[in-house]
């Protein structure tokens, strides 16, 4: 028995030691975050464009003289948006 | 032409006094079912308050508008027109708005992004959301709101569509605020999101949302138009009615939603009321019946609206066009003191 606690030892010293290079190296927690919160922001970029443009789709929410104001700053992501809009399911989930 | 004395609208406070009493009332709309008089109370009114000294903005939001018929003059697309001294009317082009405006946006998108040509996918939704019917009823809405934010008029009198889109603009307004309400939120939650992402990566430097902007000042467009509406001080409303079932049922229906809308109602007038006078005439059988019906649903309106009506006014020989007729009228709604 006192094998098996000494293997787990092992183990543990062996994932703590690593995930302090990690972290030292990397930099990993702020990396994780940054990635996260990008990540979460072009998810809810996608969402707002659905919102505003969503007469692209045939579901008309802001009057269409004031959605078309808002054209010009999203004309980059206009073709990414559709790829995804037809890929990511998890986009009608944070709708629903 | 004989004045009508309706001894039950002498008990309520008339047109001419309402006015006289709510001087801070400067957007007067005229609303009610299609081709009950709103047009020509409208050019009566703004004729009135000019003949006063007060410089007035007649304009109408129908697409189908009939101010340049009333004054006979082409107005038509043309901006404020003047009428006569201090009475400018105006019939806005929607059509014209919204393909001027398209080409705004075209050239900020060129502008934008230093592109020669509008990328296809851009030009194609901008053709069809150009074609959608509310692009028409939301060019109209911020047409207006362009309006009144210059405050160059003493009065704003808003010739309605018939009653349907009354209220349909009435409630863009509210509907559309709780919208970009959210939208803000969601933006600004976004923005959130830029900041932690920035400090982690030890960036000082934040690009200004400019959509959150856009998005602020639509709100505050939409803001102003619903202010206005809702606001008693400012907005004066009246309900056009005739004596006639059908009318008046639907009436009752408005008012109840417009109770909804938090939209001040001040008051009726009743329009087309054949003088009573000709009974003593010697009239044919239809005309007296026709009168006694009128009776019946002049006691309706009185029993159901009470002290809220505000005038009758008379059932004119010919058709209410030009300037002389437009004065008769204006002189059998605020009375001869006018």
């Amino acid at each position: 028995m006192t094998e098996k606690i000494k293997e787990q030892d092992l183990e543990k010293k062996k994932s703590g030691i690593l995930q302090a290079v990690k972290e030292f190296v990397y930099g990993a927690a702020a990396h994780d975050s940054a990635r996260y919160a990008l990540k979460t922001r072009a998810s809810m970029e996608h969402l707002f464009i659905l919102i505003t443009m969503g007469d692209m789709l045939g579901v008309p929410i802001l009057p269409p003289y004031y959605s078309l104001r808002l054209l010009p700053y999203v004309v980059p992501q206009i073709s990414t948006w559709k790829r995804r809009m037809l890929r990511e399911k998890d986009l009608m989930d944070a709708l629903a | 032409m004989p004045r009508l004395k309706n001894k039950d609208t002498m008990n309520s406070i008339s047109l001419a006094k309402t006015f006289a009493q709510n001087p801070d009332r400067r957007y007067i709309m005229f609303g009610g079912k299609g081709g009950l008089g709103k047009t020509t109370f409208s050019a009566a009114a703004a004729y009135h308050l000019a003949k006063k000294g007060f410089r007035v903005l007649v304009f109408s939001v129908d697409p189908q508008a009939s101010l340049s018929d009333i004054f006979e003059k082409d107005i038509f697309g043309k901006g404020p027109t003047e009428i006569m001294p201090n009475l400018f009317a105006q019939e806005i082009d929607a059509d014209q708005r919204v393909k001027a405006y398209q080409q705004e946006i075209r050239q900020k998108i060129l502008d934008m992004y230093g592109m020669d040509k509008i990328p296809d996918e851009i030009e194609s939704y901008l053709q069809a959301a150009a074609a959608e019917p509310a692009m028409e009823e939301s060019a109209i809405f911020d047409e207006v709101v362009e309006i009144v934010i210059k405050k160059d008029y003493d009065y704003y009198i808003y010739d309605l569509v018939p009653l349907g889109h009354a209220l349909y603009y009435l409630s863009m307004a509210s509907v559309y605020d709780a919208w970009i309400s959210k939208i803000t939120q969601l933006r600004e939650q976004m923005r959130e999101y830029d900041q932690v992402a920035a400090v982690v990566r030890r960036e000082k430097e934040l690009s200004e949302d400019a959509i959150l902007n856009e998005l602020l000042y639509i709100k505050e467009r939409i803001n102003t138009s619903s202010s206005i509406l809702t606001d008693k001080k400012k907005t004066a409303f009246y309900f056009v009615i005739t004596p006639e079932e059908m009318v008046i049922k639907d009436t009752i229906k408005a008012a109840e939603l417009f109770t909804k809308f938090d939209v001040p109602l001040s008051g009726y007038i009743i329009n087309r009321v054949l003088p009573p006078e000709l009974r003593q005439q010697n009239i044919p059988e239809y005309l007296k019946n026709r009168i006694a019906m009128q009776d019946h649903y002049m006691k309706v309106i009185r029993d159901t609206f009470g002290s809220q009506i505000l005038t009758s006014v008379p059932e004119m020989e010919r058709d209410v066009t030009g300037l002389p007729m437009i004065e008769k009228v204006a002189r059998a709604m605020f009375g001869n003191s006018a």
